[in-house]
């Protein structure tokens, strides 16, 4: 044995945890820049830094390592699925029908102009306009959050902005998930996946959520309400639950906006405080957006620059009408309900999760669905974050700046 | 006419003000909604006058004027429900008590008018710190020179009214040990404190007119006193309350005010004496510290009591006169009970030490102040 065989050896061998690194020290440098000297958003600055470094950019990071790095932006989406769910106050929309009528309307204005555009302009079929109309109904639950804590809004646009995101991000699951019969119909399926694989998905995700949120009760009548026990425990539970979707192939989206969803309508003796993840949480965010930055497909979107417009462009519309038609009698003023829905335009990395699974079911189907939606995805990946926060900004809602001495 | 015309109003009439909290209904922390339910009620007609206060977590109820305490009360009572029902619209929650229990006081946004901002150019990180909410009581007065006297009077039984709203024992995420937290930050201003003691309306006059001169103040606004004379209403403003936890007992305490100020008028029993405010800061102080426990010491004869032995020694006195405005049983309830029942700060302590959440406490704040649709 040689005397120095504890010194390493050139060349180096690879460690992935090394690029990681590098990948979220540029995040957190790309989100300062973006902030101190553009006065965008932080999450632009995330997502573009991993564009830089990605496939797309300097290609430090290969798909490869992306592909490895995947577990981490599912965690990271569990997570704030789950804080999304829990946002879900079911007393609030029983006293507030309009809220619901409001939610219902948004989505299904923007899916049906997004459906009618891509029929009638673009030429699609049938069932790849109602899968790209799916999911045009979700708004980025991410960015809204991010954007939220980062500019501490409070209010009415900001609260109605993540209670409207959390419905449409549920129905726009929901829908992509009542599309598997006609597709398994398509690409010849027997009765039995016909039926039984979208209802395994449906119900099992949902008794998943259930059974964790019941469990979440359980450990919490014994923990009692220390904080800082109950957010440990919660991201353990959380951890679980996805890895549990995962194993069980359930749906990682619908078991965790559930498992949020009831944990908060369930407890009815308020043993859960609300959950703040606090710098724990914005460590995920920063994983999140890294690795959605780095996963963009700028070429694809170049190509699809008239479609990506397009469908962004009648998506705002569609949104906008729906909202505005139920803020008349809703304790809103019109300019809010404007507001309201330029801060509901981002769209990323739940469109892309959607997209994967449809893919991963149904491959040839899911390339061509990518194609007709990711290039409205990464534009409003970088131009969603701006417009969120130009609309809370505008509503008066976000936390002032520290004054100038005066 | 002087310099400060006294606006001639009737005797005894009644009117309170009650600042309240806006929460959010997630984790129960100060939210920013005032601008948010004045639209949402603006848009439901007319629930009565409600305005913003200094910052975007509050929001001030006035009554209108009064002769008695039922129809105080049923004014009150129909505000609440306009202010609950769009408050409930917004999925905010409503709270009263003096203080938010665990708020952090630079989180507080400023509501965006002239006056507020100027406040809180010139007051810093007092106008911040100030996000407390209280009670002010009017009872009308016949001239000024009256308005002179019972403000002079009624500092005799300021403790009395500290005591029995009290409701600001936790303060920034902390159990104060105080009964009344809240008064602590008033005594912060400069011109906070009590009236100086002139003998009528003439001599408050003259003080008020070099105030003027220095150029300190501009209006009675500008004073911060416990009790204030409001020449513009013709009243006197009783201002040491915290906010109770629901506008009941805020009516109650008006129509104490309400038989006191008619026994202190109608009888006269002292004259002002230049030892009045000696011991006034030490049995405010104990008032605060120890709420229905404090000891007093009477500024006349220097007798030693307890402050809730003092409400039962008061009741006698007042007793004739609230049966005259027709409020005997509640004043009755409010003084000679107080030892049982306690005040609002025991019942939030109480809330505390069984919950052990704060969020938990002002959950059940919004509940006492809301009341079920």
């Amino acid at each position: 044995m040689p005397d120095l065989f504890f010194l390493p050896v050139a060349p180096l061998p690879p460690n992935q945890i090394i690029w990681f690194g590098v990948l979220l020290l540029a995040g957190v440098i790309g989100g300062e820049v973006a902030r101190r000297v553009l006065f965008l958003p932080r999450i632009t600055g995330y997502a573009v830094a991993g564009l830089a470094l990605g496939p797309e950019g300097f290609a430090l990071i290969d798909k490869t390592l992306l592909h490895e790095l995947r577990a981490f932006a599912d965690i990271s989406i569990g997570i704030i699925l789950f804080e999304l769910g829990h946002r879900i106050d079911l007393r609030w929309l029983k006293r507030s029908p309009r809220l619901v009528l409001t939610s219902l309307a948004e989505c299904a204005l923007g899916a049906g102009l997004v459906y009618f555009t891509l029929r009638h302009f673009f030429a699609l079929d049938i069932l790849h306009a109602s899968a790209a109309a799916a999911i045009a109904v979700a708004t980025s639950p991410a960015v809204v959050m991010r954007i939220t804590a980062d500019l501490g809004a409070e209010g009415q646009v900001t609260e109605r902005a993540l209670l409207l995101t959390a419905l449409n991000c549920s129905i726009a699951v929901l829908a992509l998930t009542a599309l598997i019969p006609w597709l398994h119909l398509e690409y010849r399926g027997g009765w039995q996946t016909i039926l039984l694989h979208p209802m395994y998905l449906l119900a099992g995700s949902f008794a998943l959520g259930l059974a964790a949120s019941a469990a979440t009760l359980a450990l919490l009548r014994w923990l009692g309400k220390r904080e800082e026990m109950q957010v440990a425990l919660l991201i353990a539970l959380i951890l679980a639950t996805i890895g549990a979707a995962i194993a069980l192939k359930l749906s990682v989206l619908l078991a965790l906006l559930a498992y949020g969803a009831l944990i908060r309508n369930l407890d009815r003796h308020y043993r859960l405080a609300a959950p703040d993840f606090g710098l724990t949480g914005q460590i995920f965010f920063l994983i999140l957006f890294v690795l959605a930055g780095a996963s963009l497909d700028l070429h694809a979107a170049w190509t699809g620059i008239v479609i990506g417009a397009s469908l962004a462009a009648v998506r705002f519309a569609g949104k906008a009408v729906g909202i505005l038609a139920f803020v008349p009698g809703d304790g809103m003023r019109m300019r809010q309900g404007l507001l309201l829905a330029l801060a509901l335009t981002p769209m990323s990395g739940l469109a892309v999760i959607m997209l994967q699974d449809t893919q991963s079911m149904f491959p040839e189907f899911g390339r061509t669905l990518a194609s007709v939606v990711l290039p409205a995805v990464v534009l409003l990946e970088i131009a969603g974050p701006v417009l969120t926060q130009f609309a809370l900004k505008f509503a008066g809602e976000v936390r002032p700046e520290p004054a100038a001495k005066d | 006419m002087g310099e400060l015309p006294f606006k001639l109003s009737r005797p005894l009439t009644l009117g309170i003000e009650l600042e309240l909290q806006i929460v959010n209904t997630r984790d129960y922390n100060l939210t920013r909604g005032a601008s948010d339910l004045l639209g949402a009620l603006a848009k439901s007609g007319n629930p009565g006058d409600i305005k913003p206060e200094i910052t975007e977590s509050m929001i001030e109820m006035s009554s209108s004027v009064h002769t008695g305490h039922a129809t105080l009360l049923a004014e009150l009572r129909a505000m609440r429900a306009a202010i609950a029902s769009a408050a409930r619209k917004l999925n905010v929650g409503i709270a009263g008590g003096g203080a938010h229990p665990f708020q952090k006081w630079n989180d507080r946004r400023i509501y965006d008018t002239g006056r507020f901002r100027h406040l809180a150019r010139l007051y810093g990180y007092l106008a911040k710190q100030f996000t407390v909410f209280g009670q002010h009581i009017h009872v009308g007065c016949a001239d000024g020179d009256e308005a002179v006297y019972l403000t002079h009077m009624f500092s005799r039984y300021v403790p009395h009214f500290i005591a029995l709203s009290a409701s600001s024992p936790f303060h920034q995420g902390e159990d104060t040990s105080f009964d009344s937290s809240r008064l602590s930050a008033v005594n912060a201003f400069p011109l906070s404190g009590t009236m100086p003691l002139a003998r009528s309306w003439r001599e408050f006059e003259s003080y008020f007119s070099k105030m003027r001169g220095f150029g300190i103040v501009q209006s009675m606004k500008d004073f911060y006193w416990d009790i204030r004379p409001k020449p513009e209403y013709g009243t006197i403003e009783i201002r040491v309350c915290d906010t109770p936890l629901s506008v009941d007992r805020a009516a109650a305490l008006a129509a104490y005010a309400q038989s006191l100020a008619r026994y202190l008028r109608l009888e006269r029993p002292r004259a002002v004496c230049d030892d009045l405010y000696l011991i006034y800061n030490t049995n405010r102080f104990q008032a605060c510290r120890y709420g229905l426990d404090a000891d007093l010491i009477d500024p006349f004869d220097g007798s030693r009591a307890k402050l809730c032995q003092d409400l039962v020694a008061t009741f006698p006195r007042v007793a004739a006169h609230a049966e005259d405005l027709g409020c005997r049983p509640l004043v009755q309830g409010l003084l000679m009970g107080a030892q049982g029942s306690g005040n609002d700060a025991r019942r939030l302590r109480a809330r505390f030490k069984e919950t052990q959440s704060y969020a938990d406490v002002v959950r059940w704040q919004c509940e006492q102040w809301m009341q079920p649709p």
